[in-house]
C-alpha cells in the first residue's frame, strides 16, 4: 500500500511540476503532444494521473505528519483545475467554456468536501475560526478580509462598468443551404445529380469506390497511399486528375487555405474569421461534392441571404477558373485531406 | 554566389593551417587548429547517412506535402513557384538560410537528432519561415515523418553537394547553447546602434533597419531580387523559430550569414561580445506595446494578435497634426493586419505591404486617422495607369500560373512601372441599417443600396473620395466631397509612411446621408483598410486589404461609474458586519 502511494506521489509531484513549469512558461504546454483525435480520451487519463498523484501526495504527507487540511486540499484541487485547463489545454479554450467547467468543479468539490457531517465540519473550521478571531494571527486575518473584499468588489464592479471597446460577437452560419442548381460558365447543374467528372477509374468511368481507395491514409501527416503517387507520370484517371487538380490549388488557394489545407495560408492572417480548414473533419468532410462546387464557383458573393448571418471573402472563382478547373481543385481537396465526400443516398 | 566562396576559401585556409599545424610540435595540433575558427564557433562532426528506410519513407512525405511548391526535383518549381515571392527553395545547390554552420557550410542535419540547436533543417521543417510561404509542420507531420522528408531532401534532391562527404564539407558550429546573451541594457543596445553603422548594416537595412537601404539592387544566388529584413517586424525574420523575441535568433543569423543571399557572416570581424550587442540592438527595434513589452503573438498565424477594435480618443478643439502630441501618444495603437487582394482581378498575389498601424482621435467635427507603415520605397507614379483606378478589370491578363523563372512573380519585382504609394479608409455608408449578411460584401459596397464610402490618398498628395456599390462595379468619384477632406500630414521617412487623415464625421443634417458615413459616438463603425505599394505595381485593384475592422469613438465615462461601485462596496461592509454579528451572537447562544 505504501509503496503503491509513492508510486502515486511521485506522480503527482512530477505531474504538478510540469503544470507549474507550463503556467511560468518554461515548459511549452506542447511538451506532452496532444495526439489528433484522442484529446478528450487523453485529457481524461492525463487528469486521472492527478488525482491518484494528489491520493498519493495526501497519503504520503500525512504519513509524515504534515496532513493538508481538507479546507486546503479542497481550495488547492479547485485551483488545480482552473489552471490546467488555462495552461494545459491547447488550442486555448475560451474563458466562457473555463467559467462553466469551473463552476462544475466547484460544485463537485463541494460536495466532496460536505460528504459527511465530520467532514463538513472539518471544512469550514479554518473559516469560523478566522469569524472568532481567538488568535492573534486570525485577527489580523479578519481585518484584511474586512478591507480586502470591499475594495475588490468595488474595483470588480468599476471596472465592468467602465464603457469599454470589445469586438461585437458576430455568429455565422458555417454550411448555408445550398440552392437546387447553380449556373456556371452557361451551363445549369442540378446540384442532387452532378457528378465529379474525373472521379474515374483508368477506363474513364465514374467510381467512387476506385478513388476512395487511392485518397491520402488518415492519421498524422495524412500522406499518400503506398504506391498511389499523383506525381508517377503513369496514372491514368483519378490521380492524374487530382495532381493537375493539386497544381490548381497551389496557384490559387493555398493563398488563404494554406499549404496544408488548414486554412493557415500565407494572407490567412489577415483575415476575419481566417479561411476554412478542410482537415477538420466538420467541413469538406461532412459535404456532397456538388455543394463545393456551388461554394467555389459562387463564392462568399453567392451565398443565399437565408443562410445569414456569414462572413466569406470567398471569390466566385467561376471568374478564374473553368468548369474543369473546379472540378479537378475539389477533388484534389478530398484527395488531400483523405476524407470521402458525402454522397446524397 | 559570394558566401559560397567566402566560405569555401575559409575552408582552404584552414585546411593548409591544419596542415601547417601538423609539422610543429604534437600539442599544438588542438590549439592551432581551435585558433582558426571564428569565435563562438567550434569544428563538429559531419553526420551519418540516414539510412535507405528513412530515405524511402521521405519520398511519400515530399510527393504528398512539398512537391507543390518545391517541384518534382526539388529545384523549387513546384506548380506553385511562380506566383510566390521568395519562391521556395532550390534544394539542388544545397544553399540553406537558416543555420549554425559558418558561411558558405551545409546547414546542420542528423536524421537521428530532432534536436533544436543541432538541426537546423530540422527546425525549418518544424517552425516554417515566417514571412513567406513555407509554413509551420508541427502539428501536421509527425517528429519521424520530417526527419524521413529531410533524409530524402539532402540525399536525393541536394544534387551539387553531399551532406556526408568529408572531403569537400566541413562543419564549423555556432556553440549557441554554450553562449550566454548578454544582458540587454540601455548601454549594450547603445553600443549595438553604433555597431550597425560602423559593420554597414545600415547600407541594407536602412537608417531605422526598416530594409529600405539598397532595396533595389540585391539579388540571391539565382538572380531573384531580395529585400532586406525589416527589423521592426520580427515575426517575419526567417529564422524566428516561431520565438521572434528571441534575441538568440538574431544572434545566430548575424552569426553565420544567410546562405545564397547577400547577407554576409559577421563572425570573423565581429567578437561574439560585440554581436550580442548588435543582436540586442536589433531586437529592441521589433515593435513593442505602450509598455515596452513584446506583442502578444497569435498561436494560429505566428504574427502579433489582432484587435478588431480601433478606438477614437476625444479632443477639445482641434485634432493635432503633430504625431507626438499627448493626445496622439496617448490614443492605442492597433496593429492591422494586411492580406494581398485576390479575390478580384488584377489579383495581388505578393503584397510588399503586410500591415498597418493605426491611430485615431475624434472631435465635435472630425475624426482623424494617422495611419502608419513600413514600405522601402517611397513611390509616386512615373508611368500612367493601365486603366483607371476606379475600374473593375474582370478582362485583365494576369500572369499566367506557369511561366518558368523568367516569367514568375519573383522574377518581376522590382521591375515593375511604378505607380503611386496609397492608402485608403472604406466605411459602410449605412451601417446602422445594414442586416447582417450583408456586411461581407461590401468589401467594394454591396449594391446601390448598401453603397460604401471610401477615402484615398496618394503619395502624389491628392486626397479624393469614391462611392463603391458593388464587387464589380467601377468606383464613382465623388469630387464635391472632396473639399471636406484633409490630408494633416505624409511623410516618409527611412522606410515607413506616415499620413494623417481628416474626415468629417458625418451628420444627417448637413451632409447627404446617402453617401457619407455617419460616424456616431459608442457605435462599432466597420472600417477596412486598403494599401498600395507603388514600387509593387500595385494600383487599382491590385491593393493589399485588411479584413473589417471597426472604428469605436470612445465616449467619455459617465459619472455613475464612480458611484456605483462605492455604494456596493458599502454595501458589503454592512454584509460583513451582518454575518460577524450573527456568529458572536451565536456563540454567545444568543439568537436573533
Amino acid at each position: 500500500m505504501k509503496a503503491l502511494m509513492s508510486v502515486g506521489a511521485l506522480i503527482g509531484a512530477i505531474a504538478l511540476l510540469l503544470l507549474v513549469g507550463m503556467i511560468l512558461d518554461v515548459v511549452p504546454s506542447n511538451t506532452v503532444r496532444l495526439v489528433e483525435g484522442y484529446m478528450p480520451m487523453q485529457m481524461l487519463f492525463e487528469v486521472a494521473c492527478f488525482v491518484v498523484g494528489f491520493a498519493g501526495l495526501s497519503f504520503l504527507l500525512s504519513a509524515m505528519g504534515m496532513a493538508i487540511p481538507r479546507f486546503w486540499q479542497g481550495i488547492g484541487f479547485w485551483a488545480f483545475v482552473l489552471l490546467y485547463l488555462k495552461f494545459r489545454v491547447y488550442p486555448p479554450i475560451p474563458f466562457s467554456v473555463r467559467a462553466m467547467y469551473g463552476t462544475v468543479s466547484l460544485v463537485a468539490v463541494f460536495m466532496w468536501v460536505s460528504a459527511s457531517e465530520e467532514d463538513w465540519k472539518k471544512f469550514k473550521q479554518p473559516i469560523m475560526n478566522v469569524l472568532d478571531a481567538q488568535s492573534g494571527a486570525n485577527k489580523l486575518l479578519r481585518y484584511a478580509y474586512l478591507i480586502l473584499i470591499p475594495v475588490l468588489i468595488g474595483w470588480t464592479s468599476f471596472n465592468s462598468m467602465k464603457p469599454k471597446s470589445e469586438e461585437p460577437i458576430e455568429l455565422r452560419t458555417v454550411h448555408p443551404a445550398p440552392p437546387a442548381s447553380t449556373k456556371v460558365h452557361g451551363k445549369t447543374y442540378t446540384l442532387q445529380t452532378s457528378q465529379n467528372p474525373y472521379r474515374v477509374n483508368p477506363e474513364g468511368k465514374y467510381d467512387q469506390e476506385y478513388s476512395n481507395k487511392l485518397i491520402v491514409e488518415q492519421g498524422m501527416g495524412r500522406l499518400m497511399a503506398p504506391n498511389a503517387n499523383p506525381w508517377d507520370e503513369k496514372n491514368e484517371g483519378y490521380l492524374k486528375y487530382v495532381r493537375e487538380g493539386g497544381e490548381i490549388f497551389f496557384q490559387n488557394c493555398h493563398f488563404c487555405h494554406g499549404d496544408n489545407l488548414n486554412g493557415r495560408g500565407l494572407h490567412a492572417f489577415a483575415f476575419n474569421p481566417i479561411p476554412a480548414n478542410f482537415t477538420d473533419p466538420g467541413t469538406i468532410a461532412q459535404l456532397q461534392e456538388t455543394f463545393i462546387f456551388w461554394r467555389v464557383s459562387k463564392g462568399g458573393i453567392g451565398l443565399p441571404n437565408e443562410g445569414f448571418p456569414w462572413a466569406s471573402v470567398m471569390p466566385p472563382w467561376e471568374q478564374h477558373l473553368t468548369v474543369d478547373e473546379i472540378w479537378k481543385v475539389i477533388l484534389f481537396e478530398y484527395w488531400h485531406t483523405g476524407y470521402y465526400p458525402r454522397t446524397w443516398d | 554566389m559570394m558566401n559560397t566562396s567566402m566560405g569555401r576559401k575559409a575552408g582552404f585556409v584552414l585546411a593548409s593551417a591544419f596542415g601547417l599545424a601538423l609539422f610543429s610540435a604534437g600539442p599544438l595540433v588542438l590549439t592551432a587548429s581551435a585558433e582558426d575558427v571564428p569565435e563562438g564557433f567550434k569544428k563538429g562532426e559531419l553526420a551519418a547517412e540516414p539510412s535507405a528506410d528513412m530515405i524511402e519513407a521521405g519520398k511519400r512525405v515530399y510527393f504528398t506535402k512539398c512537391v507543390w511548391c518545391h517541384g518534382v526535383d526539388g529545384a523549387g518549381d513546384g506548380p506553385g513557384a511562380d506566383r510566390l515571392w521568395p519562391r521556395p527553395r532550390n534544394f539542388n545547390q544545397g544553399t540553406f538560410k537558416i543555420r549554425h554552420t559558418a558561411s558558405g557550410e551545409l546547414p546542420l542535419f542528423d536524421a537521428k537528432k530532432p534536436i533544436p540547436g543541432q538541426n537546423d533543417l530540422y527546425e525549418t521543417v518544424t517552425h516554417g519561415l515566417p514571412g513567406s510561404a513555407m509554413p509551420s509542420w508541427e502539428g501536421i507531420l509527425t517528429e519521424e515523418q520530417r526527419l524521413q522528408v529531410l533524409s530524402f531532401v539532402t540525399t536525393q534532391l541536394v544534387k551539387d553537394r553531399k551532406f556526408t562527404d568529408k572531403q569537400s564539407e566541413t562543419q564549423t558550429i555556432l556553440q549557441l547553447a554554450d553562449l550566454k546573451p548578454k544582458e540587454a541594457t540601455d548601454e549594450s543596445r547603445k553600443r549595438g546602434s553604433e555597431l550597425i553603422v560602423e559593420k554597414k548594416c545600415v547600407e541594407c537595412h536602412g537608417m531605422e533597419g526598416r530594409g529600405d537601404g539598397n532595396a533595389f539592387n540585391l539579388k540571391d544566388d539565382w538572380g531573384f531580387s531580395i529585400q532586406p529584413a525589416d527589423w521592426h517586424k520580427c515575426w517575419n525574420f526567417r529564422g524566428s523559430r516561431q520565438d521572434p523575441y528571441n534575441v538568440k535568433n538574431i544572434f545566430r543569423t548575424f552569426s553565420t550569414g544567410v546562405n545564397g543571399t547577400p547577407m554576409p557572416s559577421f563572425a570573423d570581424s565581429t567578437s561574439v561580445e560585440d554581436r550580442w550587442d548588435i543582436a540586442n540592438f536589433v531586437n529592441s527595434l521589433c515593435e513593442r506595446d505602450a509598455l515596452g513589452q513584446p506583442l502578444p503573438i497569435d498561436p494560429l498565424t505566428d504574427k502579433p494578435k489582432i484587435n478588431f477594435v480601433v478606438p477614437s480618443n476625444v479632443v477639445e478643439g482641434e485634432i493635432p497634426a503633430d504625431m507626438e502630441n499627448e493626445a496622439w501618444q496617448k490614443t492605442p495603437k492597433r496593429y492591422v493586419a494586411m492580406g494581398g487582394q485576390i479575390t478580384h482581378k488584377p489579383r495581388n498575389f505578393v503584397n510588399r505591404i503586410d500591415d498597418i498601424w493605426v491611430r485615431s482621435l475624434y472631435n465635435d467635427k472630425h475624426v482623424v486617422y494617422l495611419l502608419e507603415w513600413d514600405d522601402r520605397t517611397k513611390s509616386v507614379a512615373e508611368g500612367k495607369l493601365p486603366w483607371a483606378p476606379t475600374e473593375v478589370n474582370i478582362d485583365i491578363k494576369e500572369q499566367e500560373p506557369k511561366t518558368g523563372e523568367e516569367g514568375s512573380i519573383a522574377a518581376h519585382q522590382n521591375n515593375y512601372t511604378v505607380y503611386n504609394d496609397a492608402i485608403a479608409i472604406e466605411t459602410p455608408v449605412k451601417w446602422q441599417e445594414l442586416p447582417a449578411p450583408i456586411k461581407p460584401r461590401y468589401l467594394f459596397g454591396s449594391n446601390e443600396q448598401f453603397p460604401v464610402d471610401i477615402v484615398k490618398w496618394e503619395a502624389d498628395g491628392s486626397i479624393r473620395a469614391f462611392k463603391g456599390t458593388g464587387w464589380d462595379k467601377d468606383f464613382e468619384e465623388r469630387d464635391s466631397y472632396e473639399e471636406n477632406l484633409k490630408v494633416l500630414k505624409s511623410e516618409w521617412k527611412n522606410g515607413r509612411w506616415y499620413v494623417m487623415i481628416q474626415r468629417p464625421l458625418g451628420n444627417k443634417k448637413d451632409q447627404d446621408y446617402d453617401e457619407d458615413t455617419l460616424f456616431e459616438m459608442g457605435k462599432y463603425i466597420p472600417t477596412v483598410f486598403f494599401a498600395w505599394d507603388g514600387h509593387n505595381g500595385d494600383a487599382g485593384r491590385k491593393m493589399a486589404v485588411s479584413a473589417f475592422y471597426y472604428t469605436f469613438l470612445q465616449p467619455p465615462i459617465p459619472q455613475e461609474v464612480y458611484i456605483y461601485p462605492f455604494v456596493i462596496a458599502g454595501g458589503i461592509v454592512i454584509l460583513e458586519a451582518w454575518v460577524l454579528t450573527r456568529r458572536a451572537n451565536k456563540r454567545k447562544g444568543k439568537t436573533l
